[in-house]
């Protein structure tokens, strides 16, 4: 193992890959701060960057954007109320509060290191526990890989927002768009009728793009002309240097914070959002103040961001592991494996070690120099803000196009992100959460494929799912998960989207 | 008074969504027809998500027609929407309309007339479509825009774009 380490550490220090770890840093951090960019919208937009990449430094750039675009959604939190990812919800309870009564460089230097705290604790539990799990999981057949691609569909349809009919509802839709296509076992044409564009199946890169960046800019463009996409009324971070006393005394909020952080991370379906609001949860219950909670707590808003953070290596766990991605993000970074020809799971690890020790070491140096890149960050995006609405919409477009037409040279694949635009449109209006429907797409394919093949070496016979045991408990907590929130949803999550 | 309109529309589109399901699934039985003894065959498992697809959103249907019915009959008979509520919502159909026709537009006429001219059209005319009418920014942006593309990705990262045909083709050259 040592010696991967070694060859990883090597190849991150090569001069292409710390450009592009830190022009990805920049980017996720500036993306994440821009309301109407999510951290899977930074990661899409970044993919037509990478055709020309090698993988390792392609994988360098888009982790740095995953984990710097979690860091930048809290930039707007703190210095305008506004949540950059829906992630950064209880940052604004705290750090807007903060902000409020003139800390607000206080507020930032608290989220940057507490982001950073959990960030690199996550990526620690990624490196130890990823070959474990993958070791584990190379036992798995047919049936286990079914148990475990439905736990993560059923998480997902669970926890999709306000509405879980409607979040069942869509992930069904996605789970049917990955059957679309020529069918892998039989080779038999479904739903294709008789066009070549969709004979290959929907590249999910693209439906993506169309879904989550597309049809935001159609929603966007439907608002009132605005001129700038915010305006800055900050001064700098050199204001208010924080106290190392500050992080010696909530030195166990932040452990428990970065446990949970990865631990809901690292659960398909749950992600950043999640885990920052259990972990603020778990702040408030166990803060002396509880009674500073709501009006600028530090221990609160140290919970709330070094969980959120230390989601990413934990879904990083999931995908890299096992190849089921965790959250819309993952989901789109396992797309870009796939541009690359590689299918993250527990073979991978044996196959191409110089990846995921790889990917291990960039998210380690990510976030230790996210620490730095926010304060130039912060900066950027303020510029940034000052740019035209119009363009900066125009631009994204643009990129959006670049990403899908990059991907086969083929006008088609446009036509296809259009579609998906209009269907991501309309299924924001009438409030079907995407996220459900990304994650159906992505796993659909892997569903149904081990599901023939169980029941192929069944000889047909169902019993084969329930009677190997690891197949049994997956698809109990399966049964568990997807029941429990039609039962009791979470309050504080009913109004937030994934 | 609103969001009765909006239930009306919410029920619409799940009519079409329905429809959609129920028009996917009649598909997924013809392929099931097709399957060797003993097998799965390919249409079990769209038959399996597409019926489930259909069963929740009938319930979903059910459940915003019932709310529908609830809400017309609070709202006041008299009650109607307001003139600028009407002329926002016109202008948002406009808008979103137009943004969808340019993107479609800009698709279309890409492969005839190149990525560089369809670029620096569509960047003009969506931000023309987005109401800014600052000329600064109508005379630079799309240039610059279309610039730094061009150079980072046909030039730098290479990016077969299509360059378009007869005098088109020549003009795409000239820059990639």
């Amino acid at each position: 193992m040592l010696e991967h380490y070694i060859t990883a550490f090597s190849t991150i220090f090569l001069l292409q890959n710390i450009l592009a770890m830190l022009m990805g840093g920049l980017w996720g951090i500036i993306a994440g701060a821009l309301p109407g960019i999510s951290a899977s919208m930074a990661v899409v937009l970044s993919i037509p960057f990478t055709f020309a990449m090698s993988p390792i430094t392609s994988f360098t750039m888009l982790v740095s954007v995953y984990c710097g675009s979690i860091t930048g959604g809290s930039i707007t939190a703190v210095l305008f109320g506004i949540p950059g990812e829906p992630s950064a919800v209880c940052t604004v309870i705290e750090g807007y509060s903060l902000a409020k009564q003139g800390h607000a460089a206080h507020a930032l230097w608290v989220f940057i290191l507490a982001s950073a705290i959990g960030g690199i604790f996550s990526v620690f539990v990624m490196m130890a526990a990823t070959p474990l799990i993958a070791n584990f999981a190379m036992r798995f057949g047919p049936p286990e890989y079914f148990a475990l691609t439905l736990l993560g569909l059923s998480v997902v349809s669970g926890l999709s927002g306000g509405s879980v009919l409607k979040g069942l509802i869509s992930c069904l839709f996605g789970i049917f768009l990955a059957s679309i296509g020529t069918d892998g076992i039989t080779g038999v044409e479904r739903f294709t009728f008789g066009t070549t564009i969709l004979l290959g199946g929907i590249s999910f890169v693209t439906a993506m793009v169309g879904l989550l960046a597309v049809s935001e800019i159609f929603i966007e463009a439907e608002q009132p002309f605005q001129e700038y996409k915010g305006s800055a009324r900050y001064r700098g971070l050199k204001e208010e240097m924080p106290r190392l006393s500050e992080y010696k005394e909530n030195w166990l909020t932040l452990t428990k914070s970065s446990i949970i952080g990865t631990i809901v991370g690292a659960l398909p379906g749950a992600g950043a959002t999640i885990a920052s609001f259990l972990a603020y949860g778990e702040a408030a219950r166990s803060s002396k103040h509880p009674e500073r909670f709501g009006n600028g707590a530090i221990d609160g808003l140290m919970a709330t961001e070094s969980a959120n953070n230390a989601s990413t290596g934990g879904s990083m766990t999931t995908l890299l592991a096992l190849g089921i991605p965790g959250s819309n993000t993952t989901a789109m970074l396992l797309g870009a494996f796939m541009i690359h020809g590689l299918q993250p799971g527990p073979l991978l690890l044996n196959q191409r070690p110089d990846i995921i020790y790889g990917i291990f070491v960039a998210m380690l140096l990510t976030n230790i120099f996210l620490v730095a890149l926010s304060v130039v960050g912060v900066r950027m995006f303020l510029q940034l803000n000052r740019l035209p609405y119009s363009v900066f919409s125009a631009s994204i477009m643009i990129l959006c196009a670049i990403g899908a037409f990059g991907l086969n040279n083929s006008i088609d694949d446009l036509y296809v992100m259009f579609g998906f635009g209009l269907i991501g449109y309309y299924m924001r209006k009438y409030g079907f959460p995407i996220a459900p429907a990304v994650l159906g797409l992505v796993l659909g394919k892997l569903a149904e494929l081990s599901l023939r093949r169980s029941l192929l070496l069944s000889l047909g016979n169902p019993l084969i799912l329930v009677t190997r045991p690891l197949s049994a408990i997956m698809l109990f907590f399966a049964a568990v998960s997807l029941i429990y929130p039609l039962i009791k949803q979470p309050k504080a999550l009913k109004d937030v989207e994934m | 008074m609103e969001e009765v309109f909006m239930k009306r529309d919410e029920i619409i589109a799940n009519v079409v969504i329905i429809s959609f399901f129920i028009f996917m699934l009649m598909n997924a039985l013809k392929l099931h027809e097709i399957r060797r003894f003993g097998e799965m065959g390919s249409g079990f498992w769209p038959i399996l998500t597409l019926s489930t697809a259909t069963l929740l959103s009938i319930i979903l249907l059910v459940s915003t027609l019932i709310k529908y019915l609830k809400e017309k009959k609070k709202a006041s008979v008299e009650a109607t929407i307001s003139k600028e509520v009407l002329f926002d919502l016109k202008n948002r159909r406009k808008k979103f309309v137009l943004s969808v026709l340019l993107l479609l537009i800009y698709i279309m006429i890409m492969p005839w007339i190149g990525f560089v001219l369809s670029t620096l059209i569509y960047v003009l005319a969506f931000i023309l479509a987005l109401e800014e009418r600052r000329k600064y920014v109508l005379i630079i942006s799309p240039i610059l825009v279309t610039a730094l593309i061009v150079t980072i990705f046909a030039k730098f990262i290479v990016i077969p774009f299509p360059r378009g045909v007869g005098i088109f083709a020549a003009f795409s050259r000239l820059i990639y």
